[in-house]
């Protein structure tokens, strides 16, 4: 780009903005790019800070969790890397005190325990919380090895060759409720005793973990530098990996935020297109006086060019600053839920908002721009702007435009795509629909009030207008419903996805003939008893007549799956909340032989529909193809099963039955214990607990975020009317010209609103409707029934907002005096 | 000759039909010489002025500009030749409106790359009796003070012929008359050849030469 015409591009943006021919089009610009930055900022904190407060679960940031002590040399390279470490060595064993043994889980810790996260205690002194480990010579166990061996604080307890003074009850360990199937009684001691117990022995089950935790950066960087050094029994844990049901959570609050962003960036399009579309629409005169004084069509797309690059820096860096300003007032409110001290926000955060501010430009503007080429120099000497082909280009470069912004801004490519498809075919629907109607309008005679006929005149006569307007308009409005109505049946369903009567208790061990006692125990409260759900110890043999072998397997997590037992049940109907990702179950009464496979574990062990596996369950080989994919609500609380078998085919093998349920009253597992005494009750209430709790934050900030992309909404669909204000401008100053009068003047703009904003409202709602239930179904994997109130609601929204929006906009027309429009027109 | 035209036509499809606008034309204009070009509304005049000016192609027939022949010059060279040797006056200004009248002079010299712009603008508008609105806006400035900004662009680049587009046409009569003794007084100082577009014959009666123009054919008139 030459000087010159970067000059002259300056030059013209500074003109323009002071006369504020730009104003519409920098305003939609900051509005995009502050939603956006800010969007981008809010995201990437509260994902920091989120992915901190769930490393909490973990007592780090990251673990590696293996059968040997890590080698010196992970913790000098932790240490160089200025990382924070401690260790923990878990084993299970007898532990003896009045004379009684109970098997427990044991865990060394070294000082510095927990890196994340706080330990709860009951100690002699009272309750004590807060990053603290266990002393030398000092023992923590927990509540159910205090009932079972009724001990006091101030006890002694034996581990193998040691006794340890009981200090503390530990009524909430960090990382101690990290397997549901954690049933065993847990207790903490310094890892200083660990060498005196003399109970890490050669092929004692212990695991060894080394836990870090420091900057984002840092542990990134030590985890790249630890993978490859790992063999296949040391794995490497970090938040996702521990917590499914957090994971799940986390998940879904990324996609929340990405369908907001999303959102922006399609408000921000809209009225951008039509902003660009109106500042050149004014300014095509200039173009051909340039030509006429001899400026060739690049050199004059190159001056025009430079004006929205210089405009796009202002915008990009403006935006950015509000932007900032914006995520840290949401902050301030959010702090409360987040902590104080949030991480800095990371580079790509602050390149968001100028990046998609360029991209906005280059996909909306630069069409238009090179059509700039093509004015010819005699237009000089015309008065109608020269007739610009309608090419697929611009519409072609603008979708690219947006597909790139979205996927980078989300790093979801299947959101983007969902979203960006739904968007094209709503577009061409709405394109088709309204031009359509447009049509009608021009071929029937409306009777009625002057008003209304020239309103739908007006509409009529300039058809492109009109569909370019009602497209733009339902466009933000579609996002405007989705983003009100939508969002509250969306996070609706996401809160329900864990309900208040979430199961907090779980039962295995359960015999068959058991199921009559435990009935009988719910229906003394009054309630009916959970089914049991059989389990049985099962290994894959093979693959359509392969061998399954860890070592076939790259991936860590196969290699184990591969390796170990998983549990197998069947059953005659489908589990309750399962979905199927492909193949269906199998008839109630069924007795061929087939398994029903976890979409997740098909995908990890390469299983398809159709293979055939073996299982050996107890010395017996079972063989069936597969029928079915499920996919499966790891959040849900209920058992869940990686593979299931008919009910009719399988269901003669013995086996051992799991069920969960809420305790209807406290004492209730105790009863249950004590009359059937051989099954095992594991309490996940602090579990359900934690994860209602996280719920409960991220979908405040997603609330906020909603909000933010909301209120970007609302002043897009003014940018975008004040666009096309002009086209009005002289029709009414013509009709006042030609003797109507202020009252007829206003009667019929403001029919003209209402058809322009019924008709947009109308098609937005339907639209709404379609995208919410798509996006529910597909991306959140939450049932939701389309909201049949849309279509009218969005109608008669669409009317008030364009009309309410429009009028005070379209006022000043009517009040200025009709010689100066036709005049300068 | 510093433009030739040789049998110039021009045909429009409209609905269907074949319409010509302009018949065989032939025309030539010598350097400093004044012609005008008179004729009624809708007899052509405009679609001559783009053709001779190269804004606009012929359907037949050739313009020589200072000898080159615009049908051998694509659109971007045309343009080229215009910076280089023609300026334009026309009925509705054409100012543009984001600029300044210093800036507007400017322009044309910017575009040619001219490093005394500022200069030779500022001269040029004291020249035309505007020095003391050298920052005013075209809003803020009368039709007349409008066409004398015009004015002062079209000769600042001291063309070799200029295209006036009823310079008037936007005036009221006293200021017409004004600004037509500025544009004759400028084009004698610079020896610029002018074609003067009007439909006023006594504007045009001050030139060298007539041309009238009638449902598309070209005579000239004896003076």
């Amino acid at each position: 780009m030459s000087r010159l015409s970067l000059q002259m591009g300056w030059r013209l943006l500074r003109r323009e903005l002071r006369a504020g021919e730009l104003t519409v089009l920098l305003l939609a610009l900051l509005v995009a790019v502050t939603a956006m930055s800010s969007v981008a900022f809010f995201s990437d904190r509260i994902e920091q800070a989120l992915t901190r407060q769930a490393s909490q679960l973990l007592a780090a940031d990251l673990v590696s969790n293996g059968n040997r002590p890590p080698p010196a040399s992970w913790q000098q390279q932790a240490a160089q890397r200025g990382l924070q470490q401690a260790q923990s060595a878990t084993f299970p064993s007898m532990v003896f005190a009045r004379e009684q043994a109970v098997l427990a889980t044991l865990k060394a810790v070294t000082a510095g325990y927990p890196l994340r996260g706080e330990v709860q205690l009951r100690t002699l002194q009272g309750p004590k919380e807060g990053r603290l480990a266990p002393a030398p010579g000092e023992l923590w166990a927990d509540t159910r090895l205090l009932q079972k061996l009724g001990l006091r604080l101030g006890d002694s307890v034996r581990l193998g060759n040691v006794s340890l003074r009981l200090s503390a009850e530990v009524l909430r360990e960090p990382d101690g409720a990290m397997d549901l199937y954690n049933f065993i009684p847990r207790v903490l001691f310094n890892h200083a005793d660990l060498a005196a117990t003399g109970l890490v022995q050669d092929g004692s089950r212990v695991r060894y973990r080394l836990m870090v935790a420091g900057d984002a950066a840092s542990v990134a960087g030590y985890r790249q530098w630890l993978a490859p050094q790992l063999d296949r029994r040391t794995r490497l844990e970090d938040v996702e990996e521990a917590r499914p049901e957090v994971k799940s959570a986390l998940e879904r609050a990324r996609r929340f935020l990405g369908l907001t962003a999303l959102l922006s960036v399609l408000l921000s399009a809209a009225a951008v297109a039509l902003a660009v579309r109106r500042y050149l629409a004014r300014h095509w005169q200039s173009v051909a006086v340039m030509r006429a004084l001899g400026q060739t069509g690049s050199e004059v797309a190159l001056v025009w060019g430079s004006l929205f690059l210089w405009l796009a820096l202002v915008a990009g860096v403006l935006g950015t600053v509000a932007g900032y300003g914006v995520q840290a007032g949401l902050l301030l409110l959010a702090q409360q839920w987040l902590g104080a001290g949030l991480p800095a926000p990371a580079l790509t955060a602050w390149l968001s908002g100028p990046l998609s501010a360029l991209i906005l430009l280059a996909g909306f503007a630069l069409p238009p721009l090179l059509a700039l080429r093509r004015i010819p120099a005699v237009a000089v000497l015309r008065a109608d702007m020269p007739t610009s082909s309608r090419s697929l280009l611009a519409p072609l470069l603008a979708i690219v435009a947006l597909l790139g912004l979205a996927a980078w801004q989300v790093g979801d490519s299947t959101l983007a795509l969902w979203l960006l498809g739904g968007l094209v075919g709503f577009l061409l629907a709405v394109g088709l629909l309204a031009w359509g109607v447009v049509r009608l309008l021009r071929r029937v005679p409306l009777s009625g009030a002057v008003g209304w006929r020239h309103g739908a005149a007006n509409l009529a006569r300039r058809p492109w207008l009109a569909v370019i307007q009602i497209a733009a308009l339902s466009v933000s409005l579609m996002a405007l419903l989705t983003l009100t109505v939508v969002r509250d049946d969306l996070i609706g369903a996401w809160q329900k996805s864990l309900p208040a009567d979430a199961p907090d208790s779980f039962l295995i061990n359960l015999q068959a003939p058991q199921q009559a006692t435990l009935d009988a125990l719910f229906a003394k409260v009054g309630r009916s008893a959970p089914q049991a759900a059989p389990m049985t110890r099962a290994r894959l043999l093979m693959i359509n007549e392969r061998a399954v072998k860890g070592s076939d397997y790259e991936d860590e997590r196969a290699q184990r799956l591969a390796e170990r037992e998983f549990n197998l049940s069947w059953r005659a109907a489908p589990p309750p909340g399962n979905g199927f990702a492909a193949g269906k179950w199998w008839p109630a009464d069924s007795t061929q032989p087939a398994f029903s496979v976890e979409q997740g574990l098909a995908e990890t062990l390469g299983i398809r529909m159709g293979d055939v596996l073996v299982f050996d369950i107890a010395g017996t080989r079972w063989q069936a193809p597969v029928t079915s994919l499920r996919k499966v609500a790891w959040d849900s609380f209920q058992p869940n099963f990686f593979v299931i078998a008919p009910q009719g085919w399988m269901g003669g093998e013995s086996a051992s039955y799991i069920t969960s349920y809420r305790a209807p009253d406290k004492d209730f597992n105790n009863r249950l214990v004590a009359a059937l005494p051989n099954v095992t009750v594991i309490d996940i209430s602090v579990i359900v607990r934690e994860v209602k709790a996280v719920i409960g934050r991220l979908a405040l900030a997603v609330e906020t975020m909603f909000s933010l992309a909301l209120a970007a909404g609302v002043l897009v669909l003014w940018a975008a009317l004040a666009a096309t204000r002009d086209e009005r401008q002289f029709d009414v100053a013509l009709l006042r010209a030609l003797g109507a009068s202020r009252q007829q003047v206003r009667a019929v703009i403001l029919a003209e609103l209402a058809w322009l904003g019924g008709l947009t409202g109308l098609l937005a709602g339907i639209g709404a409707m379609a995208i919410g239930s798509l996006v529910a179904v597909q991306l959140f994997n939450l049932p939701l029934a389309p909201n049949l109130w849309l279509p009218l609601l969005g109608a008669l929204c669409g009317g008030a907002v364009v009309g309410l929006a429009g009028w005070p906009l379209l006022r000043k027309i009517t009040r200025t005096p009709p010689t100066d429009i036709l005049r300068n027109s | 000759m510093i433009l030739r035209a040789e049998a110039l036509a021009r045909q429009v499809d409209y609905h269907g039909q074949t319409l010509t606008i302009l018949h065989q034309a032939s025309f030539s204009v010598a350097a400093g010489e004044s012609v005008a070009i008179v004729g009624a509304s809708g007899s052509g005049k405009s679609t001559l002025l783009a053709i001779l000016a190269g804004l606009d192609p012929a359907s037949s027939g050739e313009v020589w500009l200072d000898g080159q022949a615009l049908s051998a010059l694509d659109e971007d060279q045309r343009a080229l030749l215009r910076r280089d040797k023609v300026g334009f006056v026309f009925q509705n200004f054409q100012l543009m409106p984001q600029f300044t009248a210093l800036e507007n002079v400017m322009l044309p010299l910017e575009l040619a790359g001219r490093g005394d712009a500022r200069a030779a603008a500022s001269a040029m508008l004291q020249r035309v009796g505007l020095g003391h609105r050298l920052d005013h806006y075209p809003r803020h400035l009368s039709g007349g003070e409008q066409q004398r900004v015009a004015l002062a662009r079209a000769f600042v680049v001291r063309p070799t012929l200029l295209f006036a587009d009823e310079p008037t046409g936007n005036l009221d009569p006293a200021t017409g008359r004004q600004v037509i003794e500025l544009l004759f007084q400028l084009n004698a100082e610079a020896g610029t050849a002018l074609v003067l577009v009007t439909h006023d014959t006594a504007l045009a009666s001050r030139c060298a030469a007539v041309y009238r123009l009638n449902d598309g054919r070209l005579q000239r008139e004896a003076t």
